[in-house]
């Protein structure tokens, strides 16, 4: 019963983001493009972590919050300093994503020709 | 007892694992539908800038309203005509107001409400070739002043109506230099300056043919003059658009 609270919890969250009638101001746009970024990484980086068994949630919780509010922050900084911060945001969340997605790929494909080869073995005997 | 304990408190992590992770996955749904709704869907239209938008708007009720302009000249000259004909016949029913329709017809030839037709003069003043030992180009160009020498000398010999570039004089047009361009009623024309006046073609052309005159005046000023006397010429009627 409790394995499907995230999946509502998703529902729920997408349910809200689309009905609600907030309007965010144009200027506010990057904040919001940097924290998809933000959560994304995060979420890649806990799908990787599993893999690699190095997973703790105390990171990830912390980090999912964590990198959202710096991501933004760091953005906001920028706009009042007049440096494009943003940008070095977005390089640096992109970069990760890649490398992360990178990482699982590989973990999930050394584990599938693992089973292959264990199943091919079997084959034999 | 104590395996007990131990499995009721994994259950219970497990628990709050779980309750975690949806809290996550809220706030991760929340933002990505937000951001979908607001950055994704409006995107196309907020590439411009709000300044071009407004710039865009203007430009286009500023169409409007000169197209609009434009049918409510038409209906005036429409107008103008029916007014005419209604004139015309009736000064075939009542002879004795023939000279009071005539002398609308004059007046309004003077005002150029209406298209004028008849025998006149065509001036063509265009700028003098490009000559090397003139350092200053405004020395060889057609000037506002020089159109107004020729409408001033037109106006004065009596020509009934006169129009430059196809657009009409009347009484209270203004010429105006603006750069390169002369401005007649807020029109802008380009040289070469095409002059067309109806009247007493002969008497219209020698006017401007006398020794020390206009036309010798503007040859002075190296502009290349044209005088031709024409049997038929039709000016345009006023169009006030602008």
């Amino acid at each position: 019963m409790t394995m499907w609270l995230p999946l509502l919890g998703l529902l729920l969250g997408v349910s809200l983001g689309l009905l609600s009638d907030i309007q965010i101001p144009q200027i506010y746009s990057n904040y919001l493009s940097i924290a998809v970024l933000a959560a994304l990484d995060t979420l890649f980086g806990g799908i990787r972590a599993h893999l690699q068994q190095i997973y703790d949630d105390k990171v990830f919780i912390s980090g999912f919050f964590f990198n959202i509010a710096l991501a933004a922050g760091l953005a906001f900084l920028g706009v009042h300093l007049g440096v494009d911060l943003y940008l070095a945001a977005v390089f640096a969340f992109g970069v990760r994503l890649f490398q992360n997605i990178a990482v699982i790929r590989r973990i999930l494909l050394t584990k599938w020709s693992e089973r292959s080869k264990v199943s091919d073995t079997k084959v034999q005997e | 007892m104590m395996k007990l304990a131990k499995k009721m408190s994994e259950e219970y992590k497990n628990r709050g694992r779980y309750i975690l992770y949806s809290f996550v996955f809220l706030i991760l749904g929340f933002i990505f539908a937000f951001s979908y709704r607001t950055l994704g869907k409006d995107s196309g239209e907020t590439a411009e800038s709000p300044t071009f938008q407004q710039e865009e708007q203007y430009r286009e009720e500023l169409i409007a309203q000169k197209e609009r302009n434009k049918e409510l000249a038409d209906e005036i000259q429409t107008k103008q005509e029916e007014i005419r004909d209604f004139e015309k016949s009736f000064s075939e029913n009542e002879d004795n107001h023939t000279v009071l329709v005539e002398e609308a017809k004059d007046l309004r030839l003077l005002l150029g409400v209406i298209p004028a037709s008849g025998p006149g003069v065509r001036i063509t003043l265009k700028d003098g070739d490009y000559d090397p030992v003139e350092q200053n180009p405004n020395d060889y160009i057609v000037h506002e002043s020089h159109v107004l020498r020729v409408v001033n000398e037109l106006k004065i010999s009596g020509a009934q109506g006169i129009a430059i570039n196809g657009q009409r004089i009347s009484e209270n047009s203004y010429i105006k230099c603006t750069g390169p361009v002369i401005t007649i009623d807020g029109r802008t024309l380009p040289a070469p300056f095409v002059i067309e006046a109806v009247g007493d073609s002969d008497v219209l052309s020698s006017a401007l043919n006398l020794g020390g005159g206009v036309v010798d005046g503007l040859v002075h000023d190296n502009i290349v003059v044209t005088l031709e006397q024409l049997k038929e010429i039709k000016l345009p009627a006023l169009r006030d658009e602008a």
